[in-house]
């Protein structure tokens, strides 16, 4: 049964990969082909992410050097750079955990620049962390629980003047964190202390936490780091069957294959800047790509 | 925790709840023995009882804060000091300010003096990470306890206020309750006769009168632990950037979470003025806050039954050391005695059970979700056993927080 699912979902992405250069991204691979991109790809159809100009620094060291690129809706775009190539920076610039010095992003056609994390979230976009945050002294759907936004039993008033209300949407909230981690494959795991379950399945918990939170757009850091194959599959499987159902997702990732075999478009980052946007194979054969990961550049 | 059925009830608690019950049995049991036999004043019972009630007060707020939110506050003391002087100073007669006001408002007027000086307090600190709370209310504390004690013409300064009227003073019925009820004699044990008089009485009504209020906070917390208010207070205590990028907003969590409790803590010191009749700057000495964190590390943080059990042990110690001193081969005076075996309890519970006696074990999930829902009612064991019960504080440094203290 499992089995079955995981190889339709792998004939249709074999489908969708052999499409996809042809139809959708044809023009800009044979961009690619004649004058190299350079930068990001701009003037996208449905942006959902947009990041102009993003600068920050650390004393001396520029962490994010004048970002731009833009994420279209129903995509999965992958986020790649040799280390230090400023990606977490990024995405905590785009998450509110850091204050940019100078430029903007906006999330669904609202500017979120320096709003405080839980606003740009309200705006719908959602991350997760590289390391996969514990909670103590939680059972898995406890944890699960805690990702859907704006619950009214968040009010401590309406604890006590509406706890209809409350228990009503507690009962939908689990119901649904059933569902998904039935979706997930992972139900059995529902009761467990979320402190006791693997590396990998907590990787799992957490992006299916974040679809509790209904995401406009998810960023993913570093999904299956430390991740053993099996699962890195099965997250791999998770993250294009939600893409599938329409989620946009931007990664991280310092997997090659992971990222090649999910992201499309995939944009690359150099010291703090956007060195170019394209598919996995154009990315794969730019030859800057490859001078900076081996650290020909300066 | 969350649904009753006797059928179930010894299945469904785990081997220290039975523990603890039968320990608590036995000590009930010889307390009734003491007051049955005259060894033990009834009075002085209920007093002593109220004492402890109101350090199980206390620690049930600053469980509110540090069990619920991992929020590190060292101003218990002042925060029932406030408690405690506003009330004296609304309702006694020779209050330097107002004075001869309804117990009531004082009571009013001193839940909202505490919630206003968190709020001042909680404003520049809660954004910061958890060390700056900590050092700030530690500073507090002080600040208030030297204010009370040098501001003589608002406090009567180091004289402290007399004249605080009881409680139910003034209300119809109860207000005479204690003159009106006749003195009864009880002879159980030949010889040594046990009298309830107007004291008692007295007593008597003070205790209804904590209880009330410890069934109000109680009720009001542990419906707050099992909601998503709770659970997100859970989640900045383990891990607050986890919150916030879930679109929580946490600093207005951990700011309701730190009046909270810190209305809870006035409370105790509203209810300690009416019992004590006198208040004086030395009720705000720091070992005040040191006793509750011991309650609340000892019961289990984030346990509201840990806090109320904590709360009563530290009592009991600091109480039951008096005693020692009838004993007249035992060579050491009580006094210096307690310290030492409080310190050595929380010794002894970092060691071998650092999680508390009672910390909470059950998922807190709103209960009647669970009810209607159709996967299994919960975990078989307890989910926090393997958890030290003081941890939780994440990237944050927390986890020596509380037994550097």
């Amino acid at each position: 049964m499992e089995a079955e699912a995981a190889e339709a979902t792998e004939t249709t992405e074999a489908t969708t990969m052999s499409d996809q250069p042809e139809s959708t991204v044809a023009t800009e691979s044979s961009d690619v082909t004649a004058t190299p991109q350079v930068g990001a790809v701009e003037d996208k159809d449905d942006v959902v992410l947009r990041v102009d100009d993003l600068q920050k620094s650390f004393g001396g060291l520029t962490a994010t050097d004048h970002a731009t690129f833009e994420v279209e809706r129903g995509t999965i775009t992958g986020l790649i750079g040799p280390n230090g190539a400023g990606k977490s920076t990024l995405f905590n610039l785009i998450s509110g955990f850091y204050e940019p010095d100078g430029g903007t992003v906006t999330v669904n056609g609202t500017d979120v620049t320096g709003m405080e994390p839980y606003k740009v979230a309200e705006h719908g976009l959602i991350r997760t962390f590289q390391t996969p945050r514990k909670l103590e002294g939680m059972t898995v759907r406890e944890a699960m629980l805690i990702g859907p936004r704006n619950q009214p039993g968040e009010s401590f008033l309406t604890l006590f003047t509406s706890p209809g209300t409350v228990a009503e949407s507690e009962s939908a909230n689990l119901a649904e964190a059933e569902r998904i981690l039935e979706e997930f494959e992972i139900d059995h795991l529902a009761t467990q202390p979320a402190t006791d379950i693997s590396g990998g399945q907590m990787k799992l918990v957490e992006l299916a936490r974040a679809m509790l939170a209904e995401p406009e757009v998810l960023l993913l850091d570093e999904p299956v780091a430390g991740v053993n194959p099996t699962l890195a599959k099965k997250l791999k499987s998770q993250i294009r069957r939600l893409h599938e159902q329409g989620t946009t997702f931007v990664l991280i990732e310092h997997d090659m294959e992971f990222v090649m075999d999910l992201a499309d478009p995939i944009i690359v980052l150099d010291q703090g800047h956007v060195l170019t946007e394209g598919t996995p194979d154009g990315v794969r054969s730019d030859d800057r790509v490859i001078e900076a990961y081996l650290g020909g550049g300066a | 925790m969350s649904r009753f059925d006797p059928r179930t009830l010894g299945d469904e608690l785990t081997f220290t709840e039975v523990l603890v019950s039968v320990v608590l049995g036995f000590v009930a049991l010889a307390l009734l023995l003491s007051l049955a036999a005259g060894r033990l004043g009834p009075s002085y019972f209920l007093f002593l009882f109220g004492l402890a009630g109101m350090y199980a007060l206390l620690s049930l707020g600053l469980n509110a804060q540090w069990g619920f939110g991992g929020l590190i506050n060292f101003s218990v003391a002042a925060f029932f000091g406030i408690g405690a002087y506003g009330a004296a100073l609304m309702t006694a007669g020779n209050s330097p300010i107002a004075g001869g006001f309804s117990p009531l408002i004082g009571l009013i007027v001193a839940l909202l003096v505490a919630a206003i000086v968190a709020v001042a307090i909680g404003v520049p600190t809660l954004r910061l990470r958890a060390d700056y709370l900590a050092i700030a209310t530690l500073g507090l504390a002080e600040v208030i306890r030297l204010f009370l004690r040098n501001e003589r013409q608002w406090t009567n300064g180091s004289a402290g206020i007399r004249g605080i009227p009881s409680f139910f003073e003034g209300w119809p019925l109860l207000g005479t309750f204690p003159q009106t009820m006749p003195t009864l004699e009880i002879v159980i044990v030949v010889g040594s006769p046990i009298t309830l008089g107007t004291q008692f009485w007295r007593q008597l009504l003070n205790v209804s009168l904590l209880l009330a209020f410890l069934g109000g906070a109680f009720f009001v917390l542990r419906r707050a632990q099992q909601s998503p208010w709770g659970r997100v207070l859970r989640t900045i205590r383990s891990d607050e950037d986890l919150a916030k990028a879930l679109g929580k907003n946490t600093f207005a969590f951990k700011m309701q979470a730190f009046v909270l409790g810190s209305v809870i803590m006035a409370l105790a010191g509203v209810f300690y003025a009416h019992l004590n009749l006198f208040v004086n700057p030395g009720d705000l000495d720091p070992i005040t806050t040191f006793y509750v964190w011991v309650a609340v590390i000892l019961g289990g943080s984030g346990s509201n039954r840990g806090a109320l059990l904590g709360g009563f042990v530290v009592v009991a110690i600091r109480e039951g050391s008096r005693f020692l001193n009838d004993f007249a081969w035992f060579p050491i005076d009580g006094a210096p005695l307690r310290l030492l075996l409080i310190g050595l309890l929380i010794v002894l519970v970092m060691r071998f059970r650092p999680q508390g006696v009672l910390p909470p074990q059950r998922e807190l999930i709103w209960p009647s979700a669970i009810e209607g829902s159709s996967t299994p009612e919960r975990p078989t064991s307890g989910v926090r056993e393997r958890k030290g019960g003081s941890g939780g504080g994440g990237g944050n440094g927390n986890d020596g927080g509380d037994n550097d203290e």
